[in-house]
């Protein structure tokens, strides 16, 4: 009883607005906060002492390894291509830009449609220049920082330090008032485009003496290229501002949604990859196959929603599994053949044929999951068709993405596949029903118990012993396959967590409601999980993002192995690894700081802890 | 009763749809769902003409599109059919295949790939270099991802009687080899005998660790023998002093040497004759001798060119000349290349393109510093080891 009262209560606060009563911080002078925070009391002051020199020893020691005399910056510069897409052939770069301009335009579309307008107040902007200003400074009087470098970190130092305080001094409460989000997307394009323009990337000779073209527009030039990236980055923001009262605001929302799932896929195998599809074959065979399944499989699980259906519905169901499997022991002892795409099509549609009764209901939501199921015909489909033609591109090495590309590419879907097959295991793993349960516990223990490694290795090694003859699982598929579900073991026991945090009450509730179990499961139990989950499940997707640089062990050019082997065995660049390994660690940085960065908002968003 | 009327509907949609997905089944293209990247490994739209219809789906689909060894058919074949030539390199091994700032691979490994593609498809450039692993080559050759391996692999009794494999003809005789400085007291004819005490460093689990450790238990000196994950790290901490000797291939060695030297310090490699011997060549699949054959004499074909001084300039010249044996190379009268199952200018295919051993060697290991003269990958009659049989 008590625990229902709580929860009652509970929800009441949290339904009900309430106005923000707390009184304003005051704005401590910095004197005085040093005053208070590091120098209180004499044991204060001496830590204080400690941790300084601390920070400085690292700092100097940190300068003297960038700043090291042996090392020749040329190698990262001249390798700015191999780090970040590796051998993707030149000539075709226009393929690049192309996604990345409409990556660029996607997020600013998200970021108009859905109001995300992150703002900064101007003294926490203030504070943040006079910091990178003093920063620098240290660094310029350092004297492990070498003569010409010197000059230039004391004037941006003081550039910045001024700005600073400045802004600071000269701001009446900067704690009240903000920089808004078009500000500083504005101030960043502008900063990429002046970077583009008059910091010397790209022009450095190639070992073998030819010179990266500067001019042109397919070129892998930098200045122009970024200057429409930029242009697309901050042009579509206020185009989509513009034109967001004109337009209704869901379809666009569900249509971006659509795009940030499968539109990378897209980018990849139909954009990067530029298949050369055989027409002819499309309309007689691919086409009337995509409509086939889409047509009788939507008919079946139709029939197979409709509420009160019974056994009847199951035994369909499990003989629909019956077949998908034999279809893949059949192709095993070569007994008969199949189109490859008609076997995965037959699981799926047994897959969905399974959990139909958990989505029986009123006639818009069984048209929803015929829906759903169309959807994902028509994109496997023509995800297949686009896989298994022959691309155009003339690349060496198989994998034909390598670099940043590669390390992203993987962490994106790794994530996004990951996440949801997580959360079913979670379910499954707290679930009364002791199949469920014993399968998915057994699942994540082994996954937990061996390495990523060993998983990878597997699946590029082994895994291609087991298939039937002829069947093949290129590199790409073989980590994204071995890592997501080395992933998915890690995510569901984030969510486990979560789900533990539910009180039993939100679960009585759900049931006094009359709410079905999905109903219960998707509506009332997950959201209050994930919420819980969110800074477990950053810290899993950042470790993901980094530990992609252990597909090396399986042949893959990834970014960090282009930065230490690559670059440092060609002949120009001898050993020079130190400073791919730190430019490496740069970009890791920026990306894995802007994730958490990302998830701190969205958990002040969400409230979490605070309730 | 309606129920079970619809429950033998659905059972019957079900079933039409498997029975209609066998009858049309059979196609190239749709082995590999997941293929994302090895579009050449299916031989799809090249080949697949025989698309979706029912007409050959009486046999597996998913045993068309590769000629494997089981079938009795030849490596040779499936390249031709293919036309690429997937070649199996380090692309992380200086002078041997690396990648360059475009992407491209170059090195003497790489370029005996394109000389094998020039051979056989007439392009040199129509080669999809596969970047392997240490320890996933041997597999990647038995299991055929690759139809050659060029990836500086030493010859060894083991590795040719044990795995699926043969070894080709040797394209450079390596040996290891140590190096320290000049100021220690070493020189190019110090003995192994002298480091004892020192500190050596080496790679770790390679066997040059082991060589260096059996090498110093046999002379009866103490060393200290330091690991590092990989060469980097360990030249290094020669640099930094915290390392006297570094000991690896004598390859290595000189181009470290020739790049990494700081001014002012003298590094030596010695002893002169190596402690151990490291003939790298080629690699392919075991009992196939049609392809062995073709890689074999595409190797021996660059060191006859050699041999008679003929390179990428003077190959039209020799194609007309008055050499027998060259003109037989070449093309230009017997049928010593369409007896192998190659094109009859095979060689001049390589030759024109590629070079001759000697102008290979210049291009990628010239650079780091190594020559043939007096080593042994000067020709047989300068007193070295390379050599090749007769062409006729």
């Amino acid at each position: 009883m008590a625990a229902i009262q709580d929860d009652l209560s509970m929800n009441l606060e949290a339904g009900g607005v309430a106005p923000d009563v707390r009184p304003d911080t005051p704005v401590k002078d910095p004197v005085q906060w040093m005053k208070e925070n590091l120098f209180s009391s004499v044991g204060n002051a001496l830590l204080t002492g400690v941790f300084v020199a601390v920070l400085g020893g690292l700092l100097w020691w940190f300068v003297g390894l960038v700043f090291k005399d042996s090392n020749d910056w040329d190698a990262v510069a001249t390798n700015i291509r191999l780090l970040f897409s590796f051998n993707y052939p030149a000539e075709q770069y226009i393929r690049v830009w192309f996604s990345l301009g409409m990556l660029l335009g996607a997020v600013s579309l998200t970021a108009a449609f859905f109001d995300i307008n992150p703002s900064m107040s101007v003294r926490k902007l203030g504070i943040n220049a006079s910091g990178l200003g003093a920063t620098s400074l240290i660094v310029g009087v350092l004297p492990a920082t070498p003569s010409g470098a010197r000059i230039v970190f004391l004037i941006i130092g003081a550039l910045f330090l001024a700005a600073g305080v400045g802004t600071l001094q000269a701001v009446d409460e900067p704690h009240k008032k903000f920089v808004s989000f078009p500000t500083m997307l504005l101030t960043f394009g502008l900063s990429v485009v002046a970077f583009a323009w008059l910091v010397p990337i790209g022009r450095n000779e190639f070992a073998n003496g030819a010179v990266i073209d500067e001019g042109g527009f397919a070129n892998p030039s930098t200045k122009i290229p970024w200057t429409i990236m930029m242009a697309i980055l901050v042009g579509v923001y206020f185009l989509a501002r513009a034109v967001k009262p004109m337009l209704p605001v869901k379809p666009v929302q569900t249509f971006l949604i659509t795009f940030w799932v499968a539109g990378p896929a897209f980018l990849i195998f139909l954009v990067l990859r530029d298949p050369t599809f055989d027409y002819d074959r499309v309309l007689k065979v691919d086409i009337p196959w995509a409509i086939g399944f889409a047509v009788v499989g939507g008919a079946i699980l139709y029939w197979l929603t409709k509420p009160m259906l019974g056994e009847i519905g199951r035994l369909v169901a499990v003989a629909l599994l019956g077949v998908a499997v034999l279809n893949w022991v059949a192709a095993f002892f070569g007994w008969w053949s199949m189109l490859q795409k008609t076997r995965v099509s037959f699981l799926v549609l047994a897959l969905f044929a399974l959990a139909a009764p958990t989505f029986a209901g009123e006639k818009s939501a069984r048209v929803r999951y015929v829906g759903a199921w169309v959807a994902v015909v028509a994109l496997g489909h023509w995800l297949i068709t686009g896989i298994n033609t022959t691309s155009t591109l003339d690349i060496a090495a198989p994998p034909f993405l390598g670099g940043f590309t590669i390390s992203l590419v993987i962490f994106y879907y790794v994530m996004l596949v990951s996440f949801p097959l997580g959360a079913i295991m979670a379910l499954a793993r707290t679930s009364t029903l002791p199949i469920f349960r014993v399968m998915a516990t057994v699942y994540i223990e082994f996954i937990r118990g061996i390495p990523l490694i060993t998983v990878l290795f597997f699946f590029s090694s082994m895994v291609s012993l087991f298939l039937p003859n002829g069947m093949d699982l290129s590199e790409l598929a073989a980590i994204f396959i071995g890592y997501t579900l080395f992933s998915a073991a890690y995510v569901a026991e984030n969510i486990r967590g979560g789900l533990q945090s539910v009180r039993r009450g939100q679960f009585e509730a759900s049931d006094a409601l009359g709410l079905t179990t999905s109903q219960r499961t998707i509506f009332v139990v997950l959201p209050q999980a994930l919420r819980v989950s969110i800074p477990n499940l950053v810290g899993q997707a950042i470790a993901t993002f980094k530990e992609t640089s252990l597909i090396f062990i399986v042949g893959a050019f990834d970014f960090l192995r282009v930065a230490n082997v690559s670059i440092a065995s060609q002949p120009d660049y001898l050993g020079q690894n130190l400073v791919g390994l730190l430019f490496v660690s740069a970009v890791y940085w920026v990306f894995a700081y802007s994730m958490s960065r990302a998830s701190r908002s969205l958990e002040t968003k969400l409230g979490v802890g605070s309730r | 009763m309606t129920a079970t009327l619809k429950r033998r509907l659905a059972l019957l949609a079900v079933l039409s749809l498997f029975a209609a997905a066998c009858s049309s089944g059979d196609d190239a293209t749709d082995n590999a769902d997941t293929d994302s990247t090895e579009a050449s490994d299916d031989g799809d739209s090249g080949d697949s003409g025989d698309d979706g219809d029912s007409g050959d789906s009486g046999d597996s689909d998913d045993s068309g599109d590769t000629v494997d060894l089981a079938q009795g058919g030849s490596v040779l074949e499936t390249v031709k059919a293919r036309g690429t030539l997937n070649c199996g390199v380090s692309g992380a091994a200086v002078a041997f295949s690396f990648t360059q700032a475009d992407g491209s691979v170059t090195g003497i490994d790489a370029d005996y790939c394109r000389a094998v593609a020039a051979a056989v498809l007439g392009d040199a450039n129509a080669v999809n270099f596969v970047a392997l692993t240490a320890a996933e080559r041997f597999t990647a050759v038995a299991a055929g991802d690759v139809d050659l391996l060029m990836r500086n692999s030493t010859w060894t009794q083991s590795r040719d009687t044990d795995v699926g494999m043969d070894f080709g003809p040797t394209t450079y005789y390596d040996g290891q080899q140590l190096m320290g400085r000049a100021s220690d007291g070493f020189s190019g004819s110090s003995a192994v005998s002298e480091i004892d005490g020192a500190v050596v460093c080496t790679n770790a689990g390679t066997t040059t660790e082991t060589n260096i450790a059996e090498l110093a238990g046999t002379l009866g000196i103490n060393i200290t023998l330091n690991t590092f994950e990989d060469f980097n790290i360990v030249t290094e901490n020669f640099i930094a002093g915290s390392c006297d000797i570094i000991t690896t291939d004598g390859s290595a060695l000189v181009g470290r040497k020739a790049e990494q030297q700081p001014e002012g310090e003298e590094w030596v490699i010695f002893p002169a004759t190596p402690i151990s011997k490291e003939p790298l060549g080629p690699v392919y699949g075991q009992n196939d001798s049609i392809w062995a054959d073709v890689v074999n004499w595409t190797v021996y074909a660059t060191i006859i060119a050699d041999e008679y001084g003929v390179g990428k300039a003077d190959v039209d010249a020799a194609l007309a000349g008055d050499a027998p044996e060259m003109v037989r190379l070449l093309g230009g009268e017997g049928e010593l290349q369409t007896a192998m199952g190659l094109p009859a200018d095979a060689f001049y295919q390589v030759i024109s393109q590629m070079g001759n051993y000697s102008e290979m060697f210049e291009a990628n290991l010239g650079p780091v510093g190594l020559v043939r003269e007096g080593s042994a990958n000067a020709g047989w009659q300068d007193g070295g080891l390379i050599y090749a049989p007769p062409a006729r």
